[in-house]
């Protein structure tokens, strides 16, 4: 049985990977074969999965990559996540990527289609667009004919035919990686000194740039391996993480927080692993199912729309009593709009409920963790002593 | 009863303090200093903690909370960290239960803490980056003038006519002092202009946390400088503060009493928590 370092080595590699050399490889075994890109936070990969495509995430370049002529393409005050993405094709390191998805997560990402189309002309570049209205017979339809385009253009671009019955087969396999993930997040909840933080992200993270098929085994055997690890337990205060769902933060700064004295016990790193809060139908028309799902079971976050007033946070309420947790840390990256305009309804909610919170931002690429550590370590310092249980 | 160790992992130093705590009564049984140098800082905590242990009689499994502050945040067979400001309010409220503010002066930084009778924090201020302001600077200039880092305090307190260092940067302020000697300025003269500096800049970052009144307590490796005492009473004079700096012969150890004081708590807490959740 493999250990855990084994196992988190290796994600580690492919995290470190910035030439994908996995997915290249992947795709030079066999001919004909393809590998989409998408963006953050939520696309259906099942549907990538269905036409015989590797579905691949790219989550900017992180700290390991210097932004030159990704810098010439966007202002100062944005976020550096389309930089670095750009920085990626303009280096070749994506030249083997047959299209992309830019989910309408905000509208830097959404602009980044265009550029995408002026800088790789021959590369399929969309937009994709999900409803923010949940209405079954308003974006419900809509979102149907979406994943419909989506279908035919992906058809075209394989040259495979998606049939319901491949459809059907790749949700089943995306709702086992989702069921396993919870459970790696479910076991983080109750004993979190046996996944750390660092692990669990690079774990799904891996889950980014491998095929589901293998992403599934790695993830099996890496609860297994941690489950019978013997780690010792620290005096820690358990903190959700909230803001990190699309610009990625440093693996340091994860790292940080963990040694300030915070296990974290929930996240919004990579929701797209999670997006399904339930399994998507594995009968019936499967487009039809991917869209009731999207519609009916789709985590909250501060990218989607939140038509009652009155609920706006009560997810994160939720998250903080669910995981056990004393305490939230908002981070966010910096410019991001979606996380930053929430910020204040959220912790309006929190102060409604008692729960103690911090806030700092971040980018991929910060390299001085001091303050962060500073910030952290005090928080978690007056939950343990001054807090609720203290 | 509960025994607790304290370890703070300075930039200069690894401080270590043991203790037992029986209801209200805390009894500290041991301390050790332990100058870096050129060591492996985690390699020399654990030869340290292990020396502290022999000495008293007792293994590592006889240690009920092993509290770690400082640098010590990746230690292995820590129960738990402190931060620093939490851990040094508490030492400094254990050296002297007045205190209502705290000057940390180590080798790479100050810092302003106010607390409340507790220990609580309830504000700070640090030093910026520049080192200046730092033990590490003052090391500096006392091996440039050939003076023993003991010495340094009791050579300030004899200046007559201290010289200003002009410069609040580390680099700059070394220019200076090499100026001074080939002036022909006493050394002493030449460390009370020094202890001004630094005493003026951390006055500054005292007030800016609103601190009026009461007993300030100096912790850190310079809190036993006779010198900088006497250059921060006389800055917070002229900063119209009405405060008393104080030092105490063993304000080094106040991270490391802070964080086996801590430890001893948080121990005791967390065993009424797990009787509560059996219950």
């Amino acid at each position: 049985m493999a250990t855990t370092d084994q196992i988190i080595q290796r994600c580690q590699s492919l995290f470190e990977d910035l030439h994908f050399t996995a997915a290249r490889e992947w795709k030079a075994a066999e001919p004909d074969r393809k590998v989409v890109g998408f963006m953050p936070i939520y696309v259906p990969r099942e549907l990538i999965h269905a036409a015989g495509m590797l579905p691949l995430g790219i989550f900017g370049g992180g700290d390991q990559i210097e932004v030159i002529q990704g810098d010439a393409y966007y202002q100062s005050y944005i976020c550096r996540i389309p930089r670095s993405t750009i920085e990626l094709f303009l280096t070749k390191r994506l030249d083997f990527v047959d299209g992309m998805l830019f989910p309408s997560i905000c509208d830097v990402i959404r602009n980044l289609t265009g550029m995408l189309q002026l800088i790789r002309p021959d590369m399929y570049a969309h937009y994709y667009d999900m409803p923010q209205n949940y209405d079954d017979r308003v974006g419900g339809e809509f979102y149907v004919n979406e994943l419909q385009e989506l279908r035919h253009d992906f058809e075209n671009l394989s040259g495979n035919e998606i049939t319901d019955a491949a459809l059907r087969v790749s949700i089943v396999l995306f709702n086992r990686n989702r069921e396993l993930i919870k459970e790696l997040y479910i076991l983080r909840a109750a004993e979190p000194w046996k996944v750390p933080a660092t692990e669990a992200y690079l774990l799904s993270r891996a889950g980014m740039l491998l095929p589901v098929e293998d992403h599934n085994v790695l993830v099996e055997s890496y609860i297994k391996a941690a489950r019978s690890a013997d780690r010792p337990r620290r005096d820690n205060c358990k903190i959700v993480l909230s803001g990190m769902f699309c610009e990625q933060p440093p693996l340091n700064l994860i790292k940080s927080l963990e040694l300030a004295g915070c296990y974290v016990v929930d996240d919004d790193f990579m929701l797209i692993n999670r997006w399904m809060q339930e399994p998507v139908s594995e009968t019936g028309d499967p487009i039809e199912a991917l869209a009731r799902a999207f519609l009916h079971h789709s985590t909250k976050t501060s990218a989607t729309y939140e038509p009652i007033e009155a609920d706006k946070g009560q997810y994160l309420v939720e998250a903080v009593r669910k995981s056990g947790a004393e305490g939230v840390i908002f981070a966010a990256p910096s410019f991001c709009d979606p996380a930053l305009l929430e910020r204040p309804m959220l912790q309006d909610a929190l102060n409604a409920a008692g729960i103690p919170y911090i806030a700092f931002k971040y980018a991929e690429n910060s390299g001085q963790m001091q303050p962060i550590r500073e910030q952290a370590g005090t928080f978690a310092d007056s939950i343990k002593l001054w807090g609720e249980n203290a | 009863m509960v025994t607790t160790a304290g370890i703070d992992i300075g930039a200069s130093a690894v401080k270590l303090a043991l203790f037992r705590t029986t209801g209200d009564k805390t009894e500290w049984l041991d301390k050790s200093c332990y100058r870096i140098r050129t060591q492996d800082p985690f390699a020399l905590t654990e030869q340290a903690y292990d020396e502290v242990l022999k000495r008293n009689h007792l293994e590592r499994k006889a240690i009920d909370y092993c509290a770690t502050t400082g640098e010590g945040e990746s230690i292995a067979y820590s129960t738990g960290h402190f931060y620093s400001m939490t851990t040094h309010a508490r030492g400094a409220v254990y050296l002297n239960d007045q205190t209502l503010s705290v000057m940390d002066i180590g080798a790479l930084h100050g810092r302003a803490i106010k607390i409340d009778p507790r220990g609580k924090v309830l504000g700070y201020k640090m030093t910026s980056q520049c080192a200046s302001g730092s033990g590490q600077f003052l090391e500096n200039i006392a091996r440039y003038l050939g003076v023993a880092q003991d010495e340094i305090g009791e050579l300030s307190l004899k200046s007559d006519d201290p010289e200003a260092v002009s410069s609040i940067c580390a680099v700059l302020a070394e220019t200076d002092v090499i100026n001074m000697v080939s002036r022909g300025i006493s050394a002493s003269n030449i460390l009370k202009g020094i202890h001004i500096s630094m005493a003026d800049r951390m006055a500054k970052l005292l007030k800016s946390i609103k601190v009026k009144e009461g007993i300030v307590m100096t912790t850190g490796g310079l809190a036993t400088d006779v010198g900088l005492i006497a250059a921060l009473n006389e800055a917070v004079t002229a900063q119209k503060m009405d405060v008393k700096v104080l030092s105490h012969p063993d304000s080094i150890y106040a991270g490391a009493i802070g964080a086996a004081l801590w430890g001893a708590y948080r121990h005791t807490r967390l065993e009424e928590l797990a009787a509560n959740r059996a219950a």
